[in-house]
């Protein structure tokens, strides 16, 4: 695999979501770091500056995830990391049973570059990833 | 608590009444406009959408009983009064009797105009209230439905991830028994996912919340949208998917998120009980007072005695040919909801061997929003 010396970040807030991802990815050779919320995730991105960012946006309140993400891509303060390709993992399933759509465009947000579903399937997960490293 | 200016509009003919209310409306802090007949009033009314309309029954032109109907349609929850003399009398107890409020006796009293005004104004006040008190309930309704929903779904999520980790063969070699196991295993977790989805959907709908938004919906759009994301599913079952015709407009009154829902239901069992190289045609086509739309299968049919229990929830039509026996069971029983909550219908015939046609009614959106 050609990545792997990548470094990906998983943001989620279920222990065993982070457990499980990070025994796929690390299978795959990439390098893991995680945080279990928004605020520990803002500070590990700036130290560890990772190569891609899964961010779960289900997280306490709905807009955690967005505006993190927003804040990645357009905030001075995050503007040593704003081309880290964010995949926002859906489980939105898990919420509300529907499909998930965007719609943070409507207010000016920006949005993730992928988004990825719960229960993440292994090879789902690496195609994405690959996809959006290789750019 | 935000204290909103209230608005009255005062139709009558009479200029010393209309300047005399006006004065004493105005003293009292209310927004106020008059008209001098039924037909400028109720374009004032129109407008404006006053909290209350004063309404002299005797004006030559409109009439104030036929002024007092066509506020009620305007807007139903604009209180009307009118104004009577003598010689209207019956017609007073005939406006109580067509929805006005109260009667305003002439000749009256500042004292007693402001009366009748107040009553009127604590009307709103327990109207507002009650309305108020409704969409707090279907809040905290909602967000009961949302909390066990997350608490329901949020463990079952994670156990299927841990089942895609392990068959992965990502935490160490799966022998093929294990491998077996797993994969019914995880067959049942996926459909146990399933029924709380459409239980909470059930409970979300029969909570009266899904359809309070209708918009004008374009069925051609919304339709290509599911095919789109269906074709895939199709093909892999060697069935062909076409929107095939539109004859006519498109254009229903709906909820489009729920309206998604049916047609995504019915399409996936038209799939699903279809034969290999078989078809789906879908017809949209516009008739007098609906939309309708036509899905046809060429699949395995369904037998007459099963048709009147197909929308019941839970039904299954137990086949010794259908191995697939997926999903919940409520997949038919949501869309009917889903359509009768919408005043449209959903019904189906069949051809055991042959194929089904599910017909799907919606009511046509006019082109002006008042329907």
């Amino acid at each position: 695999m050609e990545n792997s010396k990548a470094k990906i970040m998983i943001i989620d807030d279920d222990p065993d979501f982070r457990d499980a991802v990070t025994s796929i990815l690390q299978s795959a050779l990439y390098e893991v770091v995680t945080a279990p919320n928004p605020e520990e995730g803002k500070k590990k991105i700036l130290k560890e500056k990772p190569d891609l960012i899964l961010l779960d946006i289900m997280m306490d309140s709905l807009f955690d995830g967005f505006s993190l993400c927003n804040a990645i891509k357009t905030s001075k303060e995050f503007s040593s990391v704003k081309n880290t390709p964010v995949i926002f993992v859906s489980a939105v399933k898990e919420m509300t049973g529907s499909r998930f759509q965007f719609k943070g465009e409507d207010q000016g947000l920006s949005g993730p570059d992928d988004y990825i579903d719960k229960p993440v399937k292994p090879d789902d997960l690496f195609s994405r990833i690959e996809r959006l490293l290789k750019k | 608590m935000k204290k909103r200016k209230h608005s009255i509009v005062v139709i009558d003919d009479e200029e010393s009444m209309r300047d005399s209310c006006r004065m004493i409306l105005e003293k009292d802090g209310f927004l106020t406009e008059t008209a001098e007949n039924g037909s400028s009033g109720l374009t004032k009314v129109e407008k404006i959408r006053p909290d209350l309309v004063l309404i002299d029954l005797k004006m030559p032109g409109i009439s104030g009983l036929d002024v007092l109907e066509k506020v009620k349609k305007i807007d139903s929850n604009i209180i009307p009064i009118v104004i009577t003399g003598y010689a209207t009398i019956e017609s007073a107890v005939e406006a109580m009797k067509r929805g006005a409020y109260d009667i305003l006796h002439k000749p009256f009293t500042p004292g007693e105009l402001r009366l009748i005004i107040k009553r009127g104004l604590d009307r709103i006040k327990l109207f507002r209230e009650a309305e108020s008190l409704r969409n707090e309930k279907k809040m905290i309704e909602e967000n009961f439905i949302t909390m066990v929903s997350h608490q329901l779904r949020s463990p079952l999520v994670a156990i299927t991830q841990y089942f895609e980790v392990i068959l992965g063969g990502i935490a160490g070699e799966v022998v093929p028994r294990q491998k077996d196991m797993l994969v019914k295993a995880r067959t049942r977790l996926n459909s146990l996912l399933e029924l709380i989805n459409d239980w909470l959907d059930i409970a979300r709908m029969d909570g009266g919340s899904i359809v309070d938004k209708l918009k004008i919906v374009s069925l051609e759009d919304l339709i290509n949208k599911q095919v789109e994301f269906l074709k895939p599913y199709a093909e892999k079952n060697k069935v062909t998917l076409s929107l095939s015709s539109i004859s006519g407009s498109d254009k229903a009154l709906g909820d489009s998120d729920s309206l998604e829902q049916v047609f995504s239901n019915l399409i996936n069992n038209a799939i699903k009980y279809n034969k290999a190289d078989g078809t789906i045609k879908i017809l949209i086509k516009e008739e007098e007072d609906y939309i309708t739309t036509e899905i046809k299968d060429t699949g395995i049919g369904i037998r007459e005695e099963h048709i009147p229990y197909l929308f019941n929830q839970f039904y299954r039509v137990s086949r010794s040919e259908d191995k697939k026996q997926k999903g919940s069971g409520l997949g038919l029983t949501i869309a009917k909801k889903i359509v009768d909550a919408h005043n449209g219908s959903i019904h189906v015939t069949s051809k055991p061997g042959k194929g089904s046609v599910f017909t799907v009614q919606l009511p046509k959106a006019y082109n002006t929003i008042t329907q």
